[in-house]
């Protein structure tokens, strides 16, 4: 019997050259569309990640409404030296803080210092208790929707930025201040004018 | 042999603590909020202090006090979703884990919907094809050939088949 035909070897002698697959642009376009888009978010997380808080040049402007029901605003402290201090109840840090800074706002606070406590995502209750623990008489409200942490950028706390008479940020502290780091820096700004 | 007068007794009781149940409604407690409660409002927050992390899971002293917070409003007769709006307007969208960015959060609305739709669009692209191939090999009477890695086979229309047949036969008949 003759050899079987090698039909398959035959059919790829004569055949020519494979035909291109049609791919429907559409199929290309999204997926590569989806694709910058989801580059496009992560570019923008990773951006916003590695912005800091402002450490000179106007200052944000912010808007705080005391627990004794004062409002202060950047803007209304135009011509006097505002220090702005986020704290929270449930930082360690900010109670050994607490004290120095209520001895701050005891020598300032008849030279032209204002002095603002912002409660960062804290309780009215405990914020309330931890001010009547370390017995603090300075401005202190709470950061309502985290408005103004977020306009800062604050990365935690306790955080504290100087802020000159014209609005301009001199100053920030990403740590626990004491009284003697305050003084250095009000003393300063003063005779600076 | 028992006296009627005694046999409806039980019956007269009966009925009158059938109407009771009906009529009486018991008065239910109002029990004590509970982990699990403050822990299905919280599973829906996140820490204000650590990224990502569930307000229920987070051992942070800051957590520990939202907890306590949902626990006292819930107490107070808030319903869930009102102790979470409560949250939203003092600290933010973050508490409940939308970006703050305003860019962000669009993408996040949009993505999800757009994901959906080119899933969708591709699976219905293949759909269609898949069904006029059969609706062509059903016309043809040939058989639509199974899946190939060649790209060649991928482009077998009826007429290629066609040729293909017609030499087979020759090959056969020359080899006859």
């Amino acid at each position: 019997m003759d050899n079987p035909v090698d039909l398959d070897l035959e059919l790829n002698e004569t055949e020519a050259v494979p035909v291109a697959r049609h791919i429907h642009p559409v199929f290309v376009l999204v997926p590569l569309a989806v694709v910058i888009l989801l580059a496009a978010i992560f570019g923008i997380q990773l951006v916003r990640r590695g912005q800091t808080q402002p450490t000179e040049g106007a200052a944000p402007p912010f808007s705080l409404t005391t627990f004794d029901g004062e409002t202060y605003t950047l803007e209304k402290l135009r011509g006097k030296i505002a220090v702005v201090n986020f704290w929270a109840s449930w930082c360690g840090p900010c109670r050994a803080e607490a004290p120095e800074l209520q001895k701050a706002w005891e020598k300032y606070r008849d030279k032209g210092v204002v002095l603002l406590g912002v409660a960062y995502t804290d309780t009215e209750r405990q914020a309330r208790a931890f001010i009547a623990e370390f017995k603090q008489t300075y401005p202190n409200g709470l950061d309502i929707g985290t408005k103004i942490s977020t306009d800062y950028r604050i990365r935690g706390v306790p955080e504290t930025f100087f802020i000159d008479r014209n609005g301009k940020i001199v100053r920030f502290f990403m740590e626990p201040l004491n009284l003697s780091m305050i003084s250095s820096v009000l003393d300063k700004m003063l005779a600076e004018g | 042999m028992i006296s009627n007068k005694v046999r409806t007794w039980p019956v007269i009781a009966g009925c009158l603590m059938a109407a009771m149940m009906v009529l009486v409604q018991p008065a239910f407690a109002q029990g004590p909020v509970t982990d699990d409660d403050v822990n299905r409002v919280a599973r829906q927050l996140y820490c204000p202090v650590c990224e990502n992390i569930p307000l229920d899971v987070c051992g942070t002293q800051a957590c520990a006090q939202w907890r306590d917070e949902i626990r006292l409003q819930l107490q107070a007769g808030k319903s869930e979703q009102a102790v979470i709006a409560d949250f939203v307007a003092r600290y933010g969208d973050r508490v409940v884990g939308t970006p703050q960015d305003p860019t962000l959060r669009g993408l996040s609305l949009v993505t999800p919907w757009l994901l959906s739709a080119v899933a969708l669009s591709v699976a219905l692209g293949i759909f269609v094809r898949w069904r006029t191939a059969q609706a062509r090999s059903i016309q043809t009477g040939i058989p639509v050939p199974a899946a190939s890695t060649s790209a060649r086979s991928s482009e077998l229309t009826p007429r290629r088949l066609e040729e293909y047949r017609a030499r087979l036969e020759q090959d056969l008949a020359r080899r006859r």
